[in-house]
């Protein structure tokens, strides 16, 4: 068995384990909801990894382009991600708390 | 995996289609609370069926690589059997998809209803469109490999179809964890 192949099979069934112990996680109630949620993060981050390194081959080329753009795409999509999260939920806090129906009334009351 | 300009390039491309689905996780994270008086993800999801979805896709990922190691070693028939092996997995997948999809515009519950399914089709059906795509390049890279045989121009190809392919697999990933697994918890 060559390198390329156990780094498949090694990728392809830690994978299954990591996507199974998460679904399992959750539908056995096993944990609080805060931790679960936490563990599941964690098997997905790890899974992404596993599959990074052993299916797309990550840190195994000879020069250090695909690494380095990786590492600012990374970046840039935490950005993204944890930059909008935080507008939003800040931007939420400020509004006025209202239901659908409540929107509604309002809106109509303006004309 | 062959590295060169083009694979470069390809991969160059594969990051920026990470910013894409960034800004579409990041807007169903905020969307996915907005159900507007209508079902929400924990209503709406079935999970097995899910994990099927997931389950697939993840094998077709594997023998995608099955068929690039074929590629290398030059073993054309080989790769084309994994190659197939691939399609067909990548296909059920997307009909699985197409199903639950259908199931719950049906229902009423489309992407029309509320904030959080026009995010939940908009991020889940960006990713199905996905992996249509790289089915329809699948189909036609088999094509082509028949014909002219593993060229240094084939392998090229085949190693930026397989990028992106694994590629699709680690978006789905994120789906299968924070819509689906967040969805029933939340």
């Amino acid at each position: 068995m060559n390198i390329s192949l156990r780094s498949y099979i090694i990728g392809f069934v830690t994978s299954i384990a990591l996507t199974l112990g998460a679904y399992a996680l959750v539908v056995s109630d096993a944990l609080a909801r805060a931790e679960t949620l936490t563990v599941i993060v964690v098997l997905a981050l790890l899974q992404i990894a596993v599959q990074l390194v052993c299916f797309l081959h990550l840190g195994a080329e000879t020069d250090r382009w695909r690494g380095a753009t990786f590492g600012f795409a990374a970046l840039m999509t935490a950005i993204v991600i944890g930059g909008s999260l935080w507008i939003m939920s800040n931007l939420n806090e400020r509004m006025m708390q209202m239901t659908p129906s409540e929107v509604e009334h309002y809106m109509a009351d303006q004309s | 995996m062959i590295e060169n300009k083009t694979t470069l390039g390809f991969w160059t491309y594969i990051m920026s289609d990470c910013l894409l689905f960034a800004s579409l996780f990041a807007t169903y994270a905020v969307l996915q609370g907005n159900t507007y008086g209508g079902p929400s993800a924990r209503e709406l999801f079935d999970l097995p069926f899910v994990l099927t979805e997931t389950l697939i896709l993840l094998t077709s990922s594997f023998t995608a690589g099955l068929a690039l190691l074929a590629a290398h070693a030059g073993k054309r028939s080989q790769m084309l059997a994994w190659l197939g092996a691939t399609l067909v997995l990548g296909v059920t997948f997307i009909g699985l998809e197409v199903s639950e999809f259908t199931a719950l515009a049906s229902e009423g519950n489309g992407w029309w209803r509320s904030g959080f399914l026009s995010s939940y089709f908009t991020l889940v059906g960006t990713h199905g469109a996905h992996v249509a795509a790289g089915s329809l390049w699948l189909i036609v890279l088999m094509t082509q490999v028949a014909r002219t045989g593993l060229t240094e121009r084939m392998m090229t190809r085949l190693t930026s179809w397989s990028l992106f392919w694994h590629f699709l697999d680690v978006v789905w990933i994120g789906i299968f964890t924070f819509v689906y697994l967040f969805g029933a918890l939340m």
